[in-house]
């Protein structure tokens, strides 16, 4: 069958009142203001007045915002149509890391940990080893699905449980893959995300000989640090500083970096947790909030606070940073910079939970201790609750193209699409913003979620408003934004 | 609790104001009931608001909503050829399909 386009006049729309309008979303920024995106994520900001002389044509072409909205690609005119040429470029260019597919492996090689920390979100085991170890043979076909992906950037990771647990497996993978990579001369990382209470020499030798980087888990100052993340001996602290020391001092300083997790002991503390971060020697940190998973749940830590408690931890964390900043102190919260480099950089800084198409599987995938493949991170967190729903395939059962093209893992990233979805499809965040399945299967029961219940949706919506209203305010807060966004990139 | 509104259909959409209901789904559930030329919405107030203030905001909000979603139907109705076409050339000469 032979389907024609149509004529070109089909797309040439008349100018009404001397300009045509190009497509984009609108949301109100707070009770006056309305934030316009145009399809490639550039924003502008109306009073409702003027936004609706937009629409209406009303708009003359004196008006101080007009030359605004032709640079931003919001109307075009008989002056100049150049930007019909421009956004499918600047479209594209956002586009581009789609193209090039699944860049972050995960191989959880042991479940097992010695912590017990009550919001562990991936439910570790403490003993039996042979259960919750992988074994060599499926690492080695996990691998294999590793080097099919098309990717030119390869990052394995190595997760938990605590995977130096299993560093005989970890030693075994890295060599594998780098000798695999003589031939496909990929660019090929490996990071452990480890507590480091059991780092030693060797291992550290190992990670230097072949540039292994190291993320860590630091949550605060040390009786939060210990509150949220108990052992035996009570000093998961003290070992984490240890460790970081360590790491530095064999490795290099920027080859270890730290996460923290929000807790409800957190909640009032964000600037002892800055400042924890800036004592050591960190020049930036996550500020996350706790995810709904695993023990998480089950201990109920997950509901110990809402999204509006996290939101006011949230922007207090940002100004303390912000204030940092000003006196001089560079420190970045990396959530922010994230969200920056979407708003004001050409590019897609390609943070799985915040894209879309989602970054399950095409973007992140996990191959599980028992040969297991789940679509994120997060997949394989409520597989041990239960709920297996993205579960993609098996490394010893399936080929690539099973996994990549089951039903269990398009299906969620199709339905989520959210240029496509109610709510977000004429969000004017949507182009900062992503689509989490696993999120709203985990808390509402399907893929899509009703986006007005949805603590993701707020956090973020919340999120972008008051980054745009600091960039609007505040001079310096934009000036201190946009070396965020660009170091993102 | 509720609270009745008329609209006209002569200016908004049944497909506007289903929008709107759904963006307010959060506070509010909405009975729409269309009219020969009207359309009437009982806005059911989810939680029982304390005062009447609190009423007069949600329903604001809500009648600011069918606003905003009429306005939104005017911009993709005047821009979806352009849409598309951006979206053709965008995603065109991806190396995906053989032969390009």
């Amino acid at each position: 069958m032979v389907s024609k386009f149509q004529p070109l006049s089909a797309f040439q729309q008349p100018l009404i009142n001397g300009y045509q309008l190009l497509p984009f979303r609108f949301t109100s920024l707070d009770d006056h203001d309305y934030v316009l995106t145009n399809q490639a994520g550039e924003f502008i900001i109306l009073e409702r007045t003027t936004l609706e002389a937009l629409v209406r044509h009303q708009l003359p072409a004196s008006d101080w915002l007009y030359d605004d909205l032709k640079s931003k690609h919001f109307i075009i005119d008989h002056d100049s149509s150049v930007a019909m040429d421009l956004l499918p470029l600047k479209v594209r260019t956002k586009l581009q890391r789609l193209a090039e597919f699944t860049g972050l492996h995960i191989f959880v090689v042991s479940l097992r940990c010695e912590h017990s920390c009550p919001y562990c979100q991936v439910s570790r085991q403490s003993n039996d080893k042979l259960a919750f170890d992988m074994s060599v043979g499926t690492a080695e076909k996990a691998l294999a699905l590793v080097f099919r992906s098309p990717s030119p950037g390869i990052k394995i990771e190595f997760q938990g449980g605590e995977p130096l647990l299993n560093f005989p497996l970890i030693r075994h993978v890295v060599e594998r893959a780098e000798a695999w990579n003589l031939a496909e001369r990929r660019n090929l990382q490996f990071v452990i995300a480890t507590n480091l209470a059991v780092i030693n020499e060797e291992i550290l030798d190992f990670c230097r000989d072949h540039d292994i980087l190291i993320s860590t888990s630091l949550d605060g100052p040390s009786d939060l640090h210990n509150a949220n993340r108990p052992r035996p001996g009570n000093d998961s602290y003290d070992r984490a500083i240890e460790g970081i020391s360590r790491v530095r001092n064999a490795l290099g300083r920027d080859r270890v970096s730290a996460l923290m997790t929000t807790t409800k002991l957190s909640l009032g503390r964000v600037r002892d947790i800055v400042d924890e971060y800036v004592a050591q020697g960190f020049r930036g940190i996550f500020l996350r909030p706790m995810s709904p998973y695993g023990f998480a749940v089950k201990t109920k830590w997950f509901k110990a606070y809402d999204a509006d408690e996290w939101l006011e931890f949230y922007f207090i964390g940002l100004d303390y940073i912000l204030d940092l900043n000003r006196s001089g102190y560079a420190f970045t919260e990396f959530y922010a910079a994230t969200i920056l480099a979407k708003m004001l950089t050409p590019f897609e800084p390609g943070f799985v939970d915040l894209r879309s198409p989602a970054g399950i599987g095409i973007a992140a995938i996990v191959y599980n201790y028992d040969g297991d493949v789940y679509a994120s991170d997060e997949s394989r967190m409520l597989a041990e609750m239960g709920d297996k729903t993205f579960r993609i395939g098996n490394v010893h059962r399936d080929r690539y193209e099973d996994i990549i093209l089951s039903d269990a893992l398009l299906g969620p990233i199709e339905e989520s699409f959210a240029a496509s979805v109610p709510m977000c499809s004429d969000c004017a965040f949507e182009p900062f913003c992503g689509a989490d399945p696993v999120f709203h299967h985990a808390t509402q029961g399907d893929f899509v979620g009703r986006k007005s219940l949805s603590a993701f949706c707020k956090r973020n919506m919340s999120i972008f408003r008051r980054l745009i209203k600091l960039m609007r305010n505040d001079d310096d807060a934009r000036r201190v934004f946009v070396r965020w966004a660009n170091s993102r990139c | 609790m509720s609270r009745a509104l008329v609209f006209s259909s002569q200016v908004y959409s049944i497909k506007t104001i289903k929008k709107a209901a759904y963006r307010c789904s959060d506070v509010l559930s909405v009975d729409i009931i269309p009219r020969s030329d009207e359309i009437e919405c009982i806005l059911h107030f989810l939680s029982e608001p304390k005062e009447e203030e609190q009423v007069q905001r949600i329903v604001a909000a809500f009648r600011n909503e069918v606003l905003d979603q009429d306005l939104r139907s005017v911009i993709a109705k005047e821009t979806e050829a352009t849409r598309n076409a951006v979206l053709a050339f965008a995603l065109s000469k991806t190396g995906l399909l053989g032969g390009e």
